[in-house]
């Protein structure tokens, strides 16, 4: 994520906005959309990605069965028509049965309605990660870069520090002391059980009996706004001592609005983009968090959990992991392709270039 | 330069600081302790051990015995200034250092074969994408490279596993030491990285290819064949150069899972499990080290966009 | 496009050449090797220091104790002792040694050398060191048996010497106790007080176990110890019963995913595999794999304990009504599917007292009736009036499922909800020592078979941990301590078999402090030309193995 981010960064510091172009923000926008609406890749990301905010807002209408329910006879059912795609031994020791479409896990458990379910934790994780990464790095970027001097070099020294963290390390240790010292506080008036009330809220609010949400998305965002922060204040950088700011400026216009009326609109583009292809970046962090057992707690499902146990019985069931590691294949394909089309759209240099 | 270099390498101690400070304190914030037991330890074994290793100081003097500031309890100054990274609580006959000079080497040759791929994939994928953009060939290659992102570390090694090796039989299952075990594990690493180079490499081609000095190395007649290579690739490797130190620091950090996997003895499992085990000194020294690490990948990304990029100065 | 060709180019040569030399490597395996997997980096090989059973597999080949269980009866054989015997008053225990085994260095590349024989001053040393406050031995515990060794160990005496322990002469050692104890045979042949080379020791620090340093006395040699990758054992030449040892060298792998080991068996690059539970249908139904399969016990129990001061917990007919109201044949059979068994005692088949198997011994079995009826008796029909209940276990998949089990079980059964909650492993237990919830989980594995390690070592409510808080004023408590305390100091086999008897029974019955629910088992597959013996506690011994050629 560091190198992506830092490659965008790249690639966009010192191309400014050509002249002449920022007086005509909203055009500049209407044109992005027309070209991302003639990506086609591009819109298909676009629809998978509402598909699946869709299914995890109506997870509990769609999903067959609840996420938990399971008959530890039926455990490791294979579906019939797996067995005829995947010819070869599952036949010889397998539960074969039609109830469940995509199989049943060690437990019994629907594999389809955890992917359903699924979706509640692996998307809020992506998209918190994003938000948190957008509003902390978008406003200390823009602080840092807009007063500049000592201000600016004492906040850039400490993303410079937060950079040289080992990040996935730093997350690590972040989850287990949030898991440990937030995750069982029983005890009202301390700051942890206020932590463990509000991570409850959080479940609750994402339709989940418990999970520990909270913690993934404090762990992930904690270390995601530095690369935003940089690339937001480089942009802002270039931008101030434009003729446009200076004019605001000088008819009196508030830091604040300056910053918000006319240096974001012309900024927001590059770290859109960046923020957009980030979101894959930490839905892979949960998979790799539920590989170590710092995920979501059980029964939660999450596609990471599902996958770092289905990964452990491919030789024999498969179907465990394969779909739901499709699942989150598609949703980073569709990523991918919608955060791609973004930049083709909003970068001016790729202009006219299909 | 050299100025420049000296005071990026002086910026180095604050920040090592800094962090050492704040890990100490996450480390010592997880509740329990080294020494919890399923079967408790009598209160005099726990302090023997606590005295053993110094924990019975107070928390303050172990941070700065660690750091080697103050005198440990065997009136030696031993600590990560005199280079000496601390005992393991869970190994008694092996201390941090031990466990750097066995593991990292590790680490590092997985993490230098994964970036070997990733560059060896990526690099041509990328090419083929930007000189047949929005062709077929285009859309096939970043469809490759973004399943390379899309799946996970943690199903391809199992599915490298049953294909490569239990049906193919090309390849031993897991284990270090021969070459041949070190070839699944390094693609399966590599291959995520693989994709982010394909991508940068397209953005930065179709860049490239725009370029005045192209459209003239074109009008002058040079063979297409000959743009590409002499004039086109080489400038459009720049931002791809300058990912590849912070890409390899993310590599040789990342290896947890392919450890796990294919049973590989590097640095990942350390930091996991010395979490879990509440073994301090493997904790600190890890994040430690890997900090030294990534802040020199950056400094070396830092100095060679420099040579590529005539147009970058440091004072 | 000549930059890419060259690079496909190098990538095709560096597969090829892998592909060359994997296929190099292969069919190198003589009969005599054998390739295990220790499935993880044993964080110790110093006897004295070892705690877990990785570690304890390595010094079982490594180190040789005065005394050893045989792998079927469990009874104590001889080892490093011929014979023993003890004093009428039950206090002074005396082994008399081999003479014949020797000390062996071996520094990979050279000859190994016969250092000087083992005496047994060697086991005077070792049982010290042990026990001496700067080793900081976590299992020293179990030799406060031994007279002054507890003082010795916590300090309250400096003098080393004043532990229970003298070498009569070069080849007799004898013991001299707190208390009578009839199972110390067993305790005396534990790893902690194997004989330990004082001079590797004193030369190399705690760099005396690497290989090139260590001395050993067993019937393997440390060739090679790559740490967290491998381990490499080449048979002792100069092993008494060296003639016996018909495996010559043993390559340990470092497997910690269980799939990948048994990945690695199938593949032929282990010789013997634990089965993933995920993988337990396709073994059996398969006609190779399912000849290779067996399900051994293992001496370990797995149980819910209860907070007894905890309301509602503080009623034993709650507690009995909990522990009638859970079917563990059907959470065997539905969860674990490892060929388990269920318990109704604490300690299992094998262990000496245990009334596992005592058709006497009725326990608490799945009885959904009675169970109903108790937990009206008590004043909550249907569950009705009682307050929240928490089970709490630590994170894990494994645990979480037979929690889920439970939760349903009490439900349906005893129309009872209860919460489940879990900790992560360091902070579960410091939970669960300072002030255990309601119920919660743990399980427990003999150190030696003996019920004293079961009943007093763990549930003795001074002596033991006493996490289920139970009074040590309370009578049955009291009975409890006396009977166990009792059995501890007996030497008469058939009264102590009739105190723990009645220990267990206060315990899983009379007072369901705790509810047993499975003794363990491991399921293994092994190559079938592999002849092997399993050790239900204390480490293989491959030493009595063979590999026929293959």
């Amino acid at each position: 994520m560091t190198t992506q981010e830092r490659a965008v960064q790249r690639l966009t510091n010192g191309t400014p906005v050509p002249k002449g172009q920022e007086r005509k923000v909203t055009n500049l926008w209407l044109d992005a959309l027309q070209r991302l609406l003639r990506n086609k890749a591009a819109v298909l990301g676009g629809i998978i990605v509402i598909l699946l905010i869709l299914m995890a807002i109506f997870a509990d209408q769609i999903a067959p069965y609840h996420y938990a329910e399971g008959d530890s006879n039926e455990n490791y059912m294979v579906p019939l028509w797996l067995t005829k795609v995947m010819p070869g031994h599952m036949e010889k020791y397998a539960k074969i049965g039609d109830k469940f479409i995509l199989g049943a896990d060690y437990l019994g458990r629907d594999i389809l309605s955890r992917i359903i379910y699924g979706a509640r934790v692996s998307l809020p994780v992506g998209f918190a990660g994003a938000l948190t990464a957008l509003v902390i790095g978008l406003v200390y970027g823009s602080i840092s870069g807009y007063y500049g001097g000592k201000v600016d070099n004492i906040m850039m020294r400490i993303v410079d520090i937060m950079y040289a963290f080992p990040t996935m390390l730093l997350i690590i240790l972040l989850m287990a002391f949030f898991k440990t010292s937030f995750g069982g506080a029983n005890e009202p008036g301390t700051a942890a059980y206020t932590f463990n009330q509000i991570n409850k809220i959080v479940d609750r609010f994402l339709g989940l009996e418990g999970g520990g949400m909270l913690f993934i998305f404090m762990g992930i965002g904690i270390t995601a706004w530095m690369g935003i922060a940089r690339l937001a204040r480089g942009q802002i950088l270039s931008l101030k001592e434009k003729e446009f700011i200076e004019a605001a400026r000088m008819i009196g216009a508030s830091d604040l609005r300056i910053i918000v009326r006319h240096i974001l609109p012309n900024i927001i583009g590059p770290i859109l983009v960046t923020v957009t292809l980030n979101i894959p970046g930490y839905i892979s962090t949960e998979v790799f968090l539920s590989f170590i057992g710092l995920g979501v707690d059980p029964p939660t499902p999450s596609w990471g959990s599902m996958i770092s146990e289905g990964s452990r019985a491919i030789r024999s069931y498969p179907n465990q992991v394969l779909f739901p590691a499709l699942a989150l294949a598609i949703t980073m394909f569709a990523f991918n392709f919608l955060g791609d089309g973004l930049r083709d759209a909003l970068d001016p240099r790729m202009r006219g270039t299909s | 330069m050299a100025r420049y270099i000296v005071r990026r390498l002086l910026w180095m101690i604050p920040v090592l600081f800094f962090i050492s400070i704040v890990t100490f304190a996450l480390a010592h914030a997880v509740p329990g302790g080294p020494f919890d037991r399923e079967k408790p330890l009598p209160a005099e074994i726990v302090a023997n051990l606590n005295k053993y290793y110094g924990l019975d100081q107070p928390l303050w003097k172990q941070y700065t015995d660690y750091i080697g500031l103050t005198r440990n309890p065997a009136g030696e100054f031993a600590g990560v200034l005199e280079g000496k990274f601390g005992p393991s609580y869970s190994s008694r006959s092996r201390t941090v250092n031990d466990i750097f000079r066995d593991h990292l080497p590790v680490s590092a040759t997985l993490g230098l074969a994964a970036l070997a791929i990733a560059v060896g994939m990526g690099v041509p994928l990328g090419v083929l994408a930007a000189l047949k953009q929005n062709t077929f060939w285009d859309y096939l290659s970043m469809a490759v490279a973004i399943f390379g992102v899309s799946v996970p570390v943690i199903v391809l090694g199992p599915l490298f596993i049953l294909i490569f090796a239990l049906t193919l039989h090309w390849f031993p299952v897991a284990g270090w030491g021969r070459p041949s075990q070190m070839v699944m594990p390094s693609f399966a690493l590599g291959l995520g990285s693989s994709a982010i180079i394909a991508r940068l490499t397209r953005a930065s081609m179709l860049q490239v290819i725009r370029e005045d000095y192209i459209r003239t190395a074109r009008a002058k007649g040079l063979s297409e064949r000959m743009v590409i290579i002499r004039h086109a690739l080489k400038n459009a490797f720049i931002p791809v150069a300058t990912i590849l130190g912070p890409m390899f620091a993310a590599l040789v950090t990342g290896t947890f899972v392919t450890e796990q996997i294919f049973a590989i003895p590097g640095m990942g499992k350390y930091f996991i499990t010395s979490i879990t085990n509440r073994d301090y000194p493997v904790v600190m020294g890890t994040i430690l080290l890997y900090a030294v690490f990534l802040v020199l990948a950056n400094l070396v990304v830092d100095i060679t966009y420099a040579f590529l990029d005539p147009r970058i100065q440091y004072e | 496009m000549l930059h890419k060709k060259r690079l496909f180019g190098l990538l095709t040569i560096l597969m090829v050449l892998a592909i060359v030399l994997s296929g190099c490597a292969k069919g190198k395996a003589t009969a005599t090797e054998i390739n295990l997997n220790l499935g993880t980096e044993p964080p110790t090989a110093d006897p004295a220091l070892a705690t877990d059973t990785t570690s304890v597999q390595v010094d079982e080949l490594l180190f040789l104790g005065l005394t050893d269980f045989d792998d079927k009866t469990l009874e104590v054989i001889p080892e490093l002792a011929t014979e023993w015997s003890v004093s009428d008053d039950g206090l002074t225990w005396t082994f008399k040694m081999r003479k014949d085994v020797y000390w062996v260095k071996y520094e990979p590349g050279k000859k190994p050398k016969k250092m000087r024989k083992v005496t047994a001053h060697d086991v005077v040393y070792g049982v010290k060191r042990t026990l001496n406050p700067e080793t900081a031995s976590d299992y020293a515990y179990v030799d406060y048996i031994i007279k002054n060794a507890e003082k010795v160990n916590t300090g309250e005496l400096k003098d080393l010497d004043a532990v229970g322990v003298r070498a009569v002469d070069d080849y007799t050692v004898e013991f001299t106790l707190e208390q009578a104890a009839g199972y110390f045979p067993g305790i005396a042949g534990m790893w902690v007080n194997r004989p330990q080379p004082q001079e590797a020791i004193e030369e190399f620090g705690d760099k005396w176990t690497e290989p090139g340093n260590i001395w050993v006395n067993g019937p393997y040699l440390l060739e090679t110890w790559e740490h967290e990758n491998r381990m490499v054992m080449v048979k002792n030449p100069y092993y008494y019963d060296a003639k016996n040892v018909s495996i010559e060298k043993i390559n340990w792998a470092m497997v910690v995913e269980a799939s990948t080991a048994f990945a690695m068996y199938e593949n032929g690059e282990l010789d013997v595999a634990a089965v993933p539970l995920d993988d337990m249908d396709r073994v059996k139904a398969d006609p190779q794999l399912s000849k290779e399969l067996y399900i051994a016990p293992m001496l370990c129990t797995y149980y819910y304990g209860f907070n007894v001061t905890k309301p509602p917990f503080d009623n034993v007919k709650v507690r009995q009504a909990f522990s009638y109201a859970l079917d563990r044949q059907k959470l065997i059979d539905t969860v674990l599917k490892g060929g388990q068994k269920p318990a109704k005692t604490f300690a299992c088949p094998g262990i000496f007292g245990s009334p596992a198997e005592d058709p006497n011994f009725e326990g608490i079995t799945f009885d959904p009736a009675k169970a109903k009826q108790l937990l009206a008796e008590a004043g909550y029909p249907d569950g009705k009036g009682l307050p929240e209940i928490t089970l709490m276990f630590n994170t894990s998949e494994g645990h979480q499922k037979i929690a889920q089990f439970a939760q349903q079980s009490w439900k349906e059964n005893l129309g009872v909800e209860v919460k489940l909650a879990n900790q992560e492993w360091k902070v579960y237990l410091k939970t669960i020592t300072e002030d255990a919830p309601q119920i919660w989980r743990l399980g427990w594995c003999a150190d030696y078979p003996d019920e004293n390690n079961w009943v007093l070592e763990v549930f003795h409510p001074t002596k033991g941990a006493n996490r289920c808080k139970w009074n040590p004023d309370d009578p049955a408590a009291k009975r409890f301590m006396e009977v166990v305390e009792k059995a501890a100091a007996s030497s008469d086999p058939a009264e102590r078999k009739k105190l723990y008897f009645e220990a267990e029974k206060i315990l899983c019955v009379d007072q369901a402090i705790i509810i047993p629910l499975y003794y363990y088992t491991r399921v293994v597959c092994t190559k079938p030309y592999v002849k092997r013996t399993y050790a239900p506690l204390g480490g293989e011994h491959i030493d009595k193995w063979t590999v026929e050629p293959h």
